[in-house]
């Protein structure tokens, strides 16, 4: 099967320079399908068109999640009035060269696209009340200077650890590179204890990342409701118990908790966070 | 996508080796320590993205500098004579994830494989791998030859130490040669060009732990030097061997009593005393395997990880 059968457009976007967002399903918190989602809705993007799942996922059934069936989705949305172009996608199980090409095939000739992120989520120590950082990587220098003014930590080191695999994204990342595509991976941490539950706080950092490179006009009204109803339920929980309240008062200042002690936090927040 | 060529030698009749990972690496070990010893040269590769995930990421300062996947590299060795092509493949493209090829990737690449070996007009086409055995570490391996054609059967068993799978007791000159190793074969038959597998012995007991067992790719050594007429080099593995023996001595003296005394009955398995009685049964060797692997689990030999 060819790169271009992969794919199902249901009519071209009419764009010159675009940017694309990727945003694979599954990570933590769900960072990166919130993050597509809130941009989808508040840009009011309308969806254009699909990579199809034979070859790329297991066919041997369905996976069952809060009751309900669920089936592997890779689906394309744009904003033309924005230039934005938004992938939003389970992570495929097999096919992933194919499957990268097929949507660099339709991001190069069908959007025009000029620079590609992915947002992501990383596991984190900090707490939940600490600044989020945005941590970045890139394929190429110019794109890393291009990301100084957005307070962008961008100077990391890393080598894939023995038994542990690379990324999708950054395998898409290095695919781009070799198409001359610059190409960003934006990682967020987010708390440990929310990552089960959901971190609108890492949310904003990065829409507010793409606000502010790509003037998009995005309205955080409804993202800021979510933070305080969030800030609202770990107050309450503060109140009724001091020793959580201390917990995260020790990671904050980058004090440890032992092993019953993180456990302990994490289903209280959950909890509270119902 | 496919093969990309950095050259293109003139060969002499050339013959194939190949090898990817499996089972203490025998087939790996043997011929990477050929490719060394004759210096061979690098003139080919398959491209990886069809096949496999990448492995490994390399990021210095934030930018993403190398993205690395396992090679599929084939080199050569002109001797003059009998030319060689060896292919070295550091993963077999397994479709479910597991360690040997399967699926369509599997077929992909073994045809690539063999249109380099038509390409090049080769003879024949070695693949080498392990043959899982009761025997017991401070043994000689055997090595078990599996041709693809009856016609090679007489040319094998005139060699020293080599056996057939009819040889092997209760086999019935049946059995699998999983992964490529085995696939090549069958293509290889399709397209009409003879093909063997020689896999070198490893004893049961091994066949789990992610130890290499130099012996095992000895003995697909001294079967190549035999079948190719070539004198190998093989002061190398002979060292190698001689230190795995050595680390896994050290480790069998740390074996409870009562599983050294069922493993040192292997001491007695050959082919000829494979009929006699007293040897393992299938149940003894179940029995030890789980008593090892519950040894190595939770009761010590971790330094060996």
């Amino acid at each position: 099967m060819s790169g271009e059968e992969a794919i199902r457009l249901s009519g071209s976007p009419d764009m010159e320079g675009s940017v694309l967002i990727v945003a694979w399903a599954e990570d933590a918190s769900s960072l990166a399908e919130r993050t597509a989602d809130y941009l989808i809705q508040s840009l009011g993007c309308r969806e254009f068109g699909e990579i199809l799942p034979e070859g790329f996922f297991p066919m041997g059934g369905v996976n069952v999640v809060d009751d309900v069936a669920r089936f592997p989705q890779s689906k394309l949305y744009v904003s033309d009035s924005k230039g934005l172009v938004i992938f939003k996608s389970s992570i495929p199980r097999m096919g992933w060269h194919r499957f990268l090409t097929s949507l660099l095939d339709v991001s190069e000739q069908d959007c025009r696209v000029k620079e590609i992120y992915t947002v992501g989520a990383m596991i984190s120590s900090a707490a939940h009340t600490v600044p989020r950082l945005l941590i970045s990587i890139v394929n190429n220098k110019e794109i890393k200077a291009a990301l100084e003014p957005y307070n962008v930590v961008g100077d990391n080191d890393y080598e894939t650890p023995p038994g542990q695999k690379p990324t999708l994204s950054s395998y898409l990342a290095w695919l781009a590179g070799r198409r001359g595509i610059p190409a960003v991976n934006l990682w967020v941490p987010v708390p440990y204890y929310l990552v089960p539950i959901d971190d609108p706080r890492s949310v904003k950092r990065l829409i507010y990342f793409f606000n502010s490179k790509y003037d998009l006009g995005v309205d955080f009204t409804a993202l800021d409701a979510v933070i305080a109803e969030q800030n609202n339920k770990i107050a309450g929980l503060f109140e009724k118990s001091p020793e959580i309240k201390n917990m995260v008062r020790r990671l904050e200042v980058g004090e440890g908790l032992d092993g019953e002690e993180s456990e302990q936090l994490a289903r209280e927040i959950a909890e509270a966070l119902k | 996508m496919g093969i990309r060529y950095i050259k293109e030698p003139g060969l002499i009749d050339p013959v194939m080796i190949a090898a990817w990972p499996g089972i203490g690496n025998i087939g790996l070990i043997a011929l990477d320590t050929l490719r060394r010893s004759l210096r061979a040269e690098q003139m080919a590769h398959i491209e990886p993205y069809e096949f496999f995930y990448p492995r490994k990421v390399i990021i210095r300062g934030g930018e993403l500098v190398e993205l690395d996947f396992p090679a599929s590299d084939f080199f050569y060795h002109r001797n003059g004579r009998s030319d060689l092509i060896l292919f070295i493949g550091e993963e077999q493209p397994a479709e479910g994830g597991g360690v040997y090829a399967t699926g369509s990737m599997a077929y992909g690449m073994a045809n690539l494989v063999l249109d380099v070996a038509e390409k090049y007009a080769c003879r024949r086409i070695y693949t080498s791998g392990a043959a899982v055995s009761p025997i017991h570490h401070t043994a000689r391996s055997r090595a078990w030859a599996v041709p693809n054609s009856p016609n090679l059967i007489a040319e094998f068993k005139s060699y020293d130490n080599t056996v057939l799978m009819s040889d092997i007791e209760g086999r019935g000159g049946g059995g699998n040669i999983a992964g490529l190793n085995g696939l090549l074969l069958g293509i290889a038959r399709r397209r009409g060009i003879d093909a063997v597998c020689i896999m070198g012995e490893i004893p049961v007991y091994l066949q789990g732990f992610p130890f290499p067992y130099p012996k095992g790719s000895k003995s697909v050594l001294e079967v190549l030097s035999a079948a190719l007429d070539m004198w190998i080099d093989m002061e190398v593995i002979d060292e190698m061997a001689r230190q795995s023996e050595s680390e896994l001595t050290r480790l069998y003296e740390k074996l409870p009593d009562e599983i050294k005394q069922q493993l040192d009955r292997l001491k007695e398995s050959t082919v000829a005393a494979a009929e006699s009685e007293g040897l393992i049964t299938e149940d003894d060797k179940k029995k030890i395997l789980e008593d090892i692997d519950k040894f190595f689990k939770h009761d010590g030999g971790g330094e060996q990880h």
